[in-house]
């Protein structure tokens, strides 16, 4: 095959695969691995934090993918049907996540030794995306730091003056 | 698994504490996983803007 042949290649297709929950970069590197050895054609994995239990494939042939996933064992199938980028877009640029958090919101712990617990937001720290927050369960109001994915928002500040 | 790095500019994983392309320091608090074989030919790697192949990091603190 001449350089020119190679290089007018068809447009990939994103598959995706529903692997084990928590070995989402094992499967990915092992099929990355797998496909060097094999002759399937692979032009990117992506494995996002948001999407436990999935990754996503991009390359040619479905079939070939399937054969060499059943050598695997961390994979389980690949999903019926291609995903078009733009529907994968959002992960690939992914947001701050003090990003829609603002001061003053009420939220819920979601991990960490306080979860369970609601707080007050008194402080963000966009680049490290920390927020300070004050429990409401504590009698003296403490300040504690915590990573923004840490948070879930229960109530936001504007929705507390519309109620006013 | 040895502990991988992700280089703050690039995204590069690497298992170094400085980026061998960009010479920044790299950081361990990194997220989501990209593996790019083909830059040329990927729809993932033309949209985060990847030229090399190797693998790379989606979000690094």
């Amino acid at each position: 095959m001449t350089d020119a042949a190679m290089d007018d290649k068809e447009p990939t297709k994103i598959f995706s695969i529903k692997t084990q929950v928590g070995k989402e970069q094992n499967t990915a590197d092992l099929l990355n691995s797998r496909s060097k050895r094999s002759d399937l054609d692979v032009a990117s994995i992506l494995v996002t934090p948001e999407l436990r239990g999935y990754i996503f494939v991009e390359g040619y042939d479905k079939e070939r993918l399937k054969d060499v996933i059943k050598t695997i064992s961390y994979a389980r199938t690949v999903l019926d049907g291609d995903i078009p980028v733009s529907q994968i877009e959002h992960f690939l640029v992914p947001t701050s996540a003090v990003a829609k958090i603002s001061e003053g919101d009420v939220v819920e712990m979601v991990a960490g030794p306080f979860r369970g617990e609601t707080a007050k937001v008194t402080h963000i720290d966009d680049a490290k995306e920390e927020i300070t927050v004050e429990l409401f369960e504590s009698v003296v109001p403490i300040p504690i730091t915590v990573r923004g994915e840490q948070v879930r928002v229960v109530k936001r500040k504007d929705e507390d003056k519309k109620e006013e | 698994m040895k502990q991988l790095y992700a280089c703050k500019n690039c995204h590069w994983l690497t298992k170094e504490k400085v980026c061998p392309h960009c010479a920044v320091p790299t950081s361990k608090r990194w997220r989501g996983y990209v593996i790019i074989d083909d830059p040329s030919n990927s729809q993932i790697a033309e949209k985060m803007n990847i030229k090399k192949p190797g693998k790379y990091a989606l979000k690094v603190r």
